[in-house]
């Protein structure tokens, strides 16, 4: 079993946490297409390199972000969405 | 005793056959060219060079003939979908399975012994009596049977009489059967081949080249080529392979895992599968139990396979036959699985004009083998879409005129 | 045959004799024996049949790695009679016999090889017709097919897992596994050692001259506190992140290690030459075995076959033993056993420098050809060569490949914590190995910060004479087999790559090469060898094989463990069994169908109906989810989860809500009760309720609002008390609330106590009557439930179950969120406008609604009912369909006879174009008749929703 490890609770079996999938743009609503609206909905990053993905820790319902090659499953790191923000 | 083994009996040497010439070298043109050497890509093979005179084609395959998810598919093959478009097709589908050997002239034993389907919960069992009454309609043969029936059509099962999964029906599907995977792929390469069809196998592509919206040329690891017409059907590549043509597909992949016992007398007559317990099995012709579930449960394109599937099969497959506990696995495995938004296929055309798609096909790719390979090289050969292959466009996601088959995937296929 | 004396036999009790019954004859073995050790002890060699051509099959590895030694016990097949223990009165018998063991009705198919080749059942069976496959061949072939029975009565047994940690896990307990995990131990660090044998050595408990080291290495391995060892213990893969599932027994132990040392040896492997696989034929390590562990004579005549020094020891074993010694036979040119040739010599052996190249015998070995000599003897020994245990460091990423100049396969390790030692590194004599053990110690000692120091690798001459490349040459006559488990021939390799099958992976898969019980153990190497030879490649060209898990076969029982369902019960399940409910699972909940006796089932429920239109009755609704949304942001919070607006929601009133996922599909609804400015209470559906939950936290992580959200939905209890007379129930209770129709109007809720309890009270309901819902804390729920049963008194209260309430809320035409929608369904197509908020700038899935709306309405939801006999069966029932012009345009989601209406009624998706009331839809029953039926609006019952309100 995988572990991964939680930015609040730690190093954990992966089976403890459930995958909300790569990280998309948020586009707005008002300015973008329905063709571009469309794409927004149905299409995700399914590159075979490092994908960054939304991840839940199960029993503490808690979010964070990590990133993962998606052919090696190696997991490059775990952040919180503010260190995200942080980032240059 | 049939009579083709005397042939064996009386040759004073082995009599070869000669199913797959080895691989030639490359032309520089090719009028269409094949990328993915599966049971797709030699399907569509053999019916562009029988069914449309066009055998200047190669196949171009990365690694060895159908070794992808050809090979590692549990080989479930049945037309019980939920959508009037998917039952159509996959019902075309399951009789050409029951032609092929004699289309082939190969033994692709197609063992047509039913799928039964377990509802644990009213409301599985409410989906299928949508499912038994859309495919009666079409006029395939399914319908909803009680408990009782569920245990005559598969005696050892554990009904979990007054339990949280009690069995309260099931989804008898008399069409359904399996086949031997590689004998579907290596008879549609067998055929093709003497036809004068070119397969490569080692062979990869490594991108295009494109010009006013068309391919122009194919890069492969041996050399390029002009092709005229250009099909994807690399199963778990799909995504990648039509990027690199610069066409963006809705598709994720997953790792779908199976795994099998030892080989044991026949017992277990039909496939069974249960959409609670994500878990089915069926009796591979040599006695081996395969069982199979859902898939991996985050984005990976790789075939790992790991303990937690394992166990969780496991469960399954000793809850639905409590006396499996003492049986032994010898083997697991996984393919990857490229997944659309709505559970159904890629097909079609894309947005470079000779450029036609064969993907998204999930976890079920293997029974559409022949329907699929039919209807693209009819595509191909037309240069339009056939009627059959329309409703399945890459274009539907955006009309939200999606072919939803959550329902009728996952643990039952 | 009487057994060797001590100290050979150090695995049996000779004072604990131990009788057991194979193919219904009596044997005995000694207490520690196994089946095939105390068979072969009492001369009994045969152990089953072969696969395809029923051969007679003996012991070849005695180490559990083919299919030869399969045997049936009553309850368990394919059990290793090489492994397994005998115990008294055990029961065993032959596989894939038909007749017995000795006279097998099969072994004529022995004789029908030319008509089998390779792949022949792809080009035959399939005529004369085209269903000839599944009705005649098919069937006679599942005949032949399988090996052990099994028992479909099995009684259930016991399995465990449980959970290990180590700072280092050591794969195999012989010389390189017990010098790593002892260095390493004695350094510091924590250490589980596993062994598969029931005793710690490994290759020393059976090989030549080496019980001194045995004797040291368990004194210090005794000596190490944090040093677990654990024999009879599989270690049966390796998966992501060091984590490998031990097996004792039916125990499973999945162990996490940081560090990981595979010593997992290396796997001797047979010669290829006709007949070789007679029983009397063994490899080295395994007649060896037989002496060594259970004190069992292999042979009184033998022959070895020798191409490296340990062939020449068993040879000095067996003279040892005394076994006559007919000739050793050494196939490497210029091949000699050195100073233990001489030996040999000095007692008299002769050595023949050539190769063997056919074996004699029926059912047991009666001579051997080599160089054309034919030689008497009822045992061969080979000794000819390993490979390295790859499939554990495969499965680990490692990548094997083959070194042409020393003929030896050779392991490159992945940039992991994971570290190979001993044979399995190609190592041989016991210094090499042990200083090899020693240095990977230290490597994991470094990662672990533990003092260490730098070894460097070791170069070991012996190893370099271990292994040697024989050649591989078919036999005109054939039966010189690759694989046993699969009875694969030289030629059938060959003739594959000549039908094309030229990649190694096809040839598996065309032949069937390594696909049996032992996984390729004994064939990956020979095969490769041929494939490369016919195909003209190298064999780093051509590849060897794959691992994949597990390494040897594991029970389904082991895997699974003690595996129960998710079952949930409500505060009240006690109190419902106490009414008489029938209890049925929903989910993973149980909830009551319906009060009393099972046999009045139509009857109770049509009763439980009428209590609540017109009188009163309770329904216990604890399942449904409940969530607080807390903080300043929590009105903007639900404005973006659901489609509605919820910022100017007053404080104590009640709102619906309509969730829709960015494809503007309808996936849940609930109400929304603000009981402050900054804290609503919120409901959401049974089964969707965790998903709910998970994304709201989900959004909000992006969001970032200042809002919380916390699943209530077990810490809450509820009661929905409804009907006329719901009025007098909750107004006769003790409590501080005003229930009055003034007091507490329609969609309006508060905070208060009732009969003590702390409750949260709303008017809604899903019957359309009169309604009073109260939730209060779980730990409650039963004193709450009984002052409403003891208030509902005056007016027979009655409790309904869920049957009752489905068609209660069929008759209003609610819908049920998963029944009445599916995966595509938009709030348009469920006429729910009204729900959806056209001023708020976002909410989830606005954009997609608008741009679905845009498309037009492919269906629409209608209510359709049917005047006919409540049995009938020209009624649309659930799930049937809706045609237009024969094509299907939808289904009926909900229908049931509403004994309120006294017809059917149903919930439909009919063709946008017919969505107005009065419009005409024809229905297929199940049975296929059509039916017509005009479309009406959802309410069937009460359409003004007036008794709601009062």
């Amino acid at each position: 079993m995988k572990i991964l490890t939680c930015p609040m609770n730690g190093p954990r079996n992966i089976n403890e946490f459930q995958c909300f999938g790569p990280v998309k743009n948020d586009p707005d609503p008002a300015t973008t297409s329905d063709a571009d609206w469309a794409r927004h909905l149905f299409r995700v990053d399914n590159s075979r390199g490092v994908i960054t993905e939304w991840w839940r820790h199960v029993p503490s319902n808690y979010f964070f972000l990590a990133e993962r090659n998606a052919t090696t499953n190696e997991v490059i790191r775990t952040f919180t969405p503010q260190d995200a923000e942080a980032r240059p | 005793m049939p009579l083709r083994l005397l042939k064996y009996a009386f040759s004073r040497d082995y009599p070869v056959t000669g199913d797959i010439p080895a691989t030639p070298d490359l032309k520089s043109s090719y009028d269409v060219v094949i990328i993915g050497g599966g049971g797709h890509g030699l399907a569509c093979a053999h019916y562009l060079s029988k069914y449309h005179g066009i055998t200047n084609v190669a196949v171009l395959e990365k690694g060895y003939l159908a070794g992808g998810n050809t090979a590692r598919n549990t080989t479930t093959i049945r037309s019980n979908y939920i959508t009037k478009e998917g039952i159509a097709f996959y019902k075309e589908g399951v009789q050409l399975y029951e032609e092929m050997s004699q289309e082939l002239d190969f033994n692709v034993m197609f063992s047509q012994r039913g799928q039964l389907t377990l509802a644990h919960t009213e409301a599985t069992l409410r989906s299928f009596h949508l499912r038994a009454e859309m495919g009666k309609h079409a006029g395939t043969n399914i319908e909803v049977v009680d408990a009782q029936t569920v245990k005559d059509l598969s005696p050892h099962l554990n009904m979990d009489e007054g339990g949280p999964l009690e069995i309260m029906g099931g989804l008898w599907h008399a069409d359904g059967g399996t086949a031997r995977h590689d004998a579907v792929a290596w008879g549609y390469a067998a055929q093709a081949a003497r036809r004068g069809v070119e397969i490569h196998q080692r062979t990869e592509v490594e991108g295009f080249e494109t010009d006013q919206g068309r391919i122009t040329k194919v890069r492969t690891n041996r050399g390029d080529i002009a092709a005229g017409q250009v099909m994807i059907a690399v199963g778990g590549m799909n995504y990648d392979m039509a990027m690199r043509a610069g066409v963006e597909l809705p598709i994720r992949c997953y790792p779908l895992q199976a795994m099998v016992t030892q080989p044991l007398k026949p017992w277990l007559h039909t496939l069974v599968s249960s959409v609670s317990l994500h878990t089915y099995l069926v009796q591979s012709s040599r006695g081996e139990i395969v069982i199979g579930g859902g898939s991996d449960p985050y984005q990976l394109c790789s075939t790992r396979s790991t303990l937690d599937m394992k166990e969780h099969l496991s469960e399954g497959a000793t809850h639905l036959f409590p006396f499996l506990q003492g049986v032994r696995l010898l083997r697991q495995w996984a393919g990857i699985t490229d997944m659309t938004p709505d559970y159904s296929p890629i097909m079609g055309a894309s947005p470079l004009k000779n450029l036609w798609l064969d993907c998204g096909w999930g976890t079920w790719g293997f029974k559409a083998t022949p329907v699929a390979g039919k209807y693209m090289a009819q595509t191909i050969a037309n240069g339009r879409v056939a009627p059959i292959l329309e409703p399945f466009t890459m274009e539907r996601f955006a009309r939200f005129e999606l072919l939803n088959e959550m329902g009728a995937t996952a643990a039952s296929h | 045959m009487t057994r060797l004396p001590a100290p050979w036999g150090h695995r049996i009790n000779r004072d604990k004799p131990v009788s057991f019954r194979f193919e219904g004859t009596k044997f005995t073995g000694f207490e520690g024996d196994v089946i095939a050790s105390s068979l072969a002890a009492n001369d009994q060699w045969m152990l089953s049949r072969s696969f395809k051509y029923h051969r007679p099959r003996g012991l070849m590895s005695m180490a559990g790695s083919e299919a030869d030694t399969l045997v049936q016990l009553p309850s368990d097949p394919n059990v290793q009679a090489d492994r397994h223990q005998i115990s008294e009165g055990l029961l065993v018998t032959a596989q894939n016999v038909n007749g017995s063991l000795a006279n097998d009705r099969d072994a004529f198919m022995d004789k029908l090889g030319r008509f089998m080749p390779v792949g022949f059942y792809y080009r035959t069976f399939m005529g004369p017709t085209r269903n000839a496959w599944l009705k005649f061949w098919e069937p006679l072939i599942r005949k032949k097919a399988g090996l052990g029975v099994l028992d479909t009565n099995a009684t259930h047994q016991n399995y465990e897992k449980a959970n290990l940690f180590c700072d280092l896990l050591v794969v195999g307990g012989g010389a390189a596994g017990l010098t790593a995990a002892i260095e390493a131990a004695e350094a510091g660090a924590d250490v589980i050692l596993a062994e598969m044998e029931p005793e710690i050595g490994g290759a020393l408990t059976y090989r030549r001259d080496s019980s001194d080291l045995l004797h040291d290495l368990r004194n210090r391995a005794t000596a190490c506190p944090n040093l677990r060892i654990m024999t009879d213990t599989l270690v049966n893969g390796w998966y992501e992140d060091n984590w490998l599932p031990l097996i004792r027994g039916n125990k499973l132990f999945k162990t996490r290690a940081v560090e990981v040392i595979l010593a997992t040896g290396a796997i001797e492997q047979p010669a290829t030459f006709r007949n070789n696989d007679l029983p009397g034929i063994m490899l080295g390590s395994a007649a060896q075995r037989l002496m060594r562990h259970y004190a069992v004579k292999p042979g009184n005549r033998a022959v070895v076959l020798a191409a490296n020094p340990d062939g020449y020891r068993v040879a000095l074993d067996l003279l040892d033993a005394g076994v006559e010694l007919a000739t050793v036979v050494d196939p490497r040119a210029g091949g000699s056993g050195g100073d233990l040739a001489n030996a040999l010599h000095t007692k008299g052996v002769k050595t023949l420098t050539g190769d063997i190249t056919e074996a004699q015998g029926k059912k047991h070995l009666k001579s051997v050809t080599a160089d054309g000599t034919r030689i008497p003897c009822d045992l061969l020994v080979m000794s000819v060569g390993s490979v390295p245990m790859w499939q554990l460091p495969c499965q680990a990423g490692a990548k094997l490949s083959y070194d042409q100049d020393h003929a030896r396969f050779n392991l490159t390790l992945p940039d992991a914590p994971l570290h190979i030692a001993g044979s399995v590194n190609g190592l041989s004599s016991h210094d090499a190995v042990t200083t090899d053990a020693i240095r990977s110690a230290h490597q994991v000692l470094a990662q672990l910060d533990l003092p260490h120091r730098d070894i460097a690798g070791v170069e070991d001459t012996e190893a370099v004479l271990a292994n040697f490349e024989p050649t591989i040459t078919a036999h005109p006559k054939g039966k010189d087999f690759i694989d046993r488990d699969e009875d694969i021939q030289v030629k059938d390799l060959q003739n594959a790559t000549r039908e094309g099958y030229r990649e190694l992976e096809l040839i598996k898969r065309f032949t069937t090469v390594g696909m049996g019980p032992s996984q390729g153990r004994h064939s990956a190497l020979a095969a490769a060898r041929i494939v490369a030879k016919a195909t003209d490649r190298s064999i780093a060209e051509t590849g060897v094989t794959t691992a994949r898990p597990p390494f040897a076969p594991e029970t389904l029982g082991v895997l699974s463990g003690h595996h129960h369902p998710a079952e949930r019960r409500t505060a009240l399940h006690q109190e419902h069994l106490r009414l008489g409910a029938d209890m049925r699972p929903v989910g993973a909940w149980w909830r009551p169908y319906f009060y009393g006796d099972k046999t009045d089932a139509r009857c109770l429920i049509d009763e439980e109906v009428r209590a609540v239109r017109e009188n009163a009755g309770v329904l216990d609704v604890s399942t449904l989810g409940g969530l607080e949304v807390r903080g300043p942001d929590a009105g903007e919070f639900l404005n973006r989860i659901y489609t509605m607006a919820y910022k100017k929601q007053p404080v104590g009133r009640c709102r619906y809500c309509l969730m829709t996922n960015e494809m503007g599909t309808v996936i849940d609804d609930g109400v929304a009760l603000r009981l402050a400015d900054d804290l609503y209470y919120v409901t959401a559906t049974t089964g969707a309720v965790a998903r709910v939950y998970a994304d709201m936290l989900f959004w909000n992580a992006q969001w970032q609002l200042d809002v919380d959200v916390l699943n209530v939905t077990s810490a809450f209890s509820g009661f929905n008390i409804t009907g006329p007379n719901a009025r007098q129930v909750v107004e006769a209770l003790n409590s501080n609330i005003d229930f009055s129709h003034e007091g507490f109007a329609y969609l309006e809720g508060c905070e208060g106590r009732v009969a003590g309890v702390p409750v949260r009270a709303m008017r809604i309901g899903f019957t359309g009557e009169l309604s009073y819902e109260l939730h209060c804390p779980s730990s409650h729920a039963l004193t709450l439930w009984q002052a409403i049963m003891e208030a509902g008194k005056s007016v027979s209260l009655r409790p309904y179950g869920l049957e009752a309430s489905r068609i209660l809320r069929l008759e209003k035409g609610h819908i049920l969120i998963g029944q009445d929608t599916d995966a595509l369904t938009s709030p348009d197509e469920l006429g729910f406008d009204w729900a959806v908020s056209k001023s708020k700038p976002f909410f989830i899935g606005k954009r997609a609604i608008e741009m679905r709306r845009n498309k037009g309405l492919p269906r629409k939801l209608a209510g359709l009912s049917f005047d006919a006999p409540r049995d009938s069966q020209d009624v649309p029932q659930e799930s049937c369909l809706v045609l237009r012009d024969n094509v299907p345009v939808g289904h009926v989601t909900s229908s049931l006879y509403s004994p309120t209406l006294k017809k059917h009624i149903a919930l439909a998706y009919v063709h946008g174009d017919d969505s107005d009331t009065g419009t005409q839809v024809t229905l297929k029953c199940r049975n296929g008749k059509r039916v017509n039926a005009p479309v009406e609006g959802h309410a069937f019952f009460d359409p003004d929703n007036k008794r709601q309100e009062v």
